[in-house]
């Protein structure tokens, strides 16, 4: 207690560093770094990168095998009906390029907001788990800065777990039937450029849909120490929404759940490209990411270490 | 500004913006108030809209399906939500019934039509010579989907037994659009109430069409404009070249007639007949039971089973000089499916449907 004030004036005031700030990129590449050493992390992108292969494979060995189509459900099923087994891969057969677009669009129903309510999980609430969160609460980051960079490894994830669906989707659909077969859903045929600006489209906007959902996960992620609360909180809230959206006595409901979007991707693989859905979409994808976002920063700002 | 206040504030409006968001997006669009147009007479309107030609537009339709149908086989060509139609102003159209995860196309120039289903993957192709061409235009199937040509035809077909007033307008896809009401004539045995169309002002072209039956107040189909954009398209629509791996069907249009007698084209009918005219009109024809869905022939049977099954549950019996069926009541009429396997359908009362079969059998 009393040393305390005997050693303070040995320090001049003058000469106490400047509040220093870390730069960004060199937090970010850190964060990067980290995600990307997590074998959980490794071990989801693999098994990301070889469903589209399952499917295609089984869509070419079910196709061309048995010679029978598959079976696209009973005439007449509205929309909606078809979440067991989307018809969309029947076309895969004629066009390569509808693997890439339907694997993307069958595993951003749960797959990839597993993997990136995962991400978003450790980010937050895993850190705090392992009492690592309180060094940077104590570094000379701002809250702001802090959520900022946690964000920023969220979106990595997103953009390089829905790219690598989108690549490899892409390489088996060519490996299977070649590059001559790039039908579109109209029936039209489509350049190798035209695919990959519609395949480009199609992984920025599943990303920023992911980081909507990342957002949310955030905000969860602020408020616990369990990552597995973030987990189990943003799947059952997507399958909560999908049953939700099954009930067509809650059509009034629909606009404001976040799953709606979805199908709206199947207009990318038809000719000309009709981007109100994919707008709609990402406007609603928008608002769940401010609400996310403001919640994840009101929390983090008054937490203590 | 302390941080707990900040962030009370920055969650706050937050949430409030997101929310407000969601609320925005959700509502429907199209909700301005009804434009003040130079007043019209029916007659003149009908008359002007049926001599109305198309101009050069795209545009989005949506339809609203509170038939009740039930899922039986046949009645795919209502089952969808959206349509994209596309006009050249001349004679091509380009038509694309986009269903949940496959698209109809539809593809209408000067020589030639073109209907490619990405499900099926059958393109089938209907070419005509110049003698040809008025018959030809029949037979293009896409016709159904686009509400302005199918609102014109719903004029044409119950002018002669309908009142036709002019009630207002309303606004469509952002136009200003006239009102016309159709109301079938006291002596026509009609379960509607009315249909309505929405008439473009500028152009004469229909934009939505409402079909009302008796005692509800919201519409059991509707198929309308949500979007529509007057300018020229780009001629490479109207184009179509099949893709590789897809089924070719190629049918010259004067043997289309006989094409249609044969299996799979637009799924309902095969020997269609129709009795009566204008309102009552009650469409006869072979059930569509086996084979005639047109895909997947493996499982035909099972369904045609499963339909039976389905209409026992839902229909209740009748008999008439014709046999017996089964009636089955939907938002705006009803069907008689007979034990032989014959069907019929109309926006019709029970009775009438029996009259018509019994009708047909005597001949």
């Amino acid at each position: 207690m009393t040393a305390l004030p005997d050693v303070l004036p040995d320090v001049p005031p003058a000469e106490l560093p400047a509040r220093r700030r870390a730069p960004l990129w060199r937090l970010l590449r850190a964060e990067v770094r980290w995600i990307f050493r997590r074998p959980r992390t490794l071990v989801v992108l693999a098994l990301l990168a070889v469903l589209p292969v399952i499917t295609g494979v089984a869509v070419d060995l079910t196709l061309n095998g048995g010679g029978a189509p598959v079976d696209t459900g009973p005439p007449g099923a509205g929309p909606g009906a078809s979440d067991g087994g989307p018809p969309i891969f029947v076309t895969m057969a004629a066009s390569a390029f509808v693997l890439p677009l339907g694997s993307l669009m069958t595993l951003l129903m749960l797959m990839l907001p597993l993997t990136v309510a995962m991400a978003s999980g450790d980010a937050l609430a895993g850190e705090q788990s392992h009492g690592t969160l309180r060094g940077w609460l104590l570094a000379p980051v701002s809250r702001g800065r802090l959520l900022l960079v946690k964000s920023a490894g969220v979106l990595v994830v997103a953009l390089v777990a829905s790219g690598l669906v989108v690549a490899s989707g892409m390489v088996t659909g060519l490996v299977l039937t070649g590059t001559d077969g790039l039908v579109s859903m109209s029936g039209t045929e489509l350049s190798m450029g035209d695919v990959l600006w519609r395949l480009g489209v199609a992984v920025a906007w599943a990303t920023f849909y992911l980081m909507a959902i990342g957002a949310v996960a955030l905000a969860i992620s602020a408020f616990t120490e369990h990552p597995m609360v973030v987990v189990v909180g943003v799947l059952g809230g997507l399958i909560v929404s999908v049953v939700l959206m099954q009930i067509s006595a809650l059509d009034w409901l629909h606009p404001y759940l976040l799953p709606s979007s979805l199908t709206s991707m199947v207009d990318l693989i038809r000719d000309p490209v009709s981007f109100d859905g994919l707008a709609e979409g990402a406007f609603r994808a928008g608002c769940y990411l401010v609400i996310g976002m403001s919640l994840a920063y009101a929390r983090i700002t008054t937490k203590d270490g | 500004m302390g941080p707990r206040t900040r962030a009370l504030v920055a969650a706050g409006s937050g949430i409030t913006v997101g929310i407000a968001g969601l609320a925005l997006s959700s509502l429907p669009a199209g909700a301005d108030d009804d434009p003040v147009l130079p007043a019209i007479g029916a007659e003149e309107l009908v008359a002007s809209t049926l001599a109305a030609r198309a101009p050069a537009f795209a545009g989005v339709a949506e339809l609203q399906n509170e038939l009740g149908l039930p899922a039986v086989p046949g009645t795919e060509a209502l089952d969808f939500e959206k349509v994209r139609v596309f006009h050249d102003g001349e004679e091509s159209a380009r038509v694309q019934v986009e269903r949940q995860a496959s698209e109809l196309t539809f593809v209408k120039n000067a020589d030639e039509a073109w209907a490619y289903d990405s499900q099926e993957r059958t393109a089938k192709a209907l070419t005509w010579d110049e003698d040809d061409a008025e018959a030809a235009r029949g037979h293009a199937e896409a016709g159904m989907a686009d509400p302005s040509q199918s609102a014109a035809e719903i004029i044409e077909q119950l002018r002669p037994t309908s009142d036709i007033a002019v009630d207002g307008t309303a606004s469509v896809a952002g136009r200003a659009a006239y009102e016309l009401v159709l109301t079938p004539k006291p002596s026509e045995k009609t379960l509607l109430r009315e249909i309505t169309v929405a008439i473009d002002e500028e152009t004469r072209v229909p934009l939505r069409f409402d079909v009302f039956a008796n005692g509800t107040s919201d519409p059991v189909l509707s198929l309308g404009f949500v979007e529509l954009e007057i300018g020229a398209q780009d001629a490479d629509l109207f184009e179509f070249t099949p893709p590789d791996g897809a089924k070719v069907e190629t049918t010259e249009a004067d043997d289309a007639v006989r094409t249609l007698e044969d299996t799979e084209d637009a799924g309902v009918g095969q020997r269609m007949t129709t009795v009566g005219t204008g309102w009552d009109t009650v469409v006869v024809g072979e059930a569509p039971v086996e084979g005639s869905v047109g895909d997947s022939g493996g499982d035909a049977g099972e369904r045609g089973e499963d339909l039976d099954g389905l209409l026992q549950q839902i229909g209740t019996p009748v008999t008439g000089e014709f046999g017996s069926g089964t009636y089955v009541r939907i938002a705006v009429g009803g069907a008689v499916v007979t034990e032989d396997g014959r069907i019929a359908a109309g926006a019709v009362p029970r009775q009438v449907l029996v009259d018509a079969l019994d009708g047909t059998v005597r001949q």
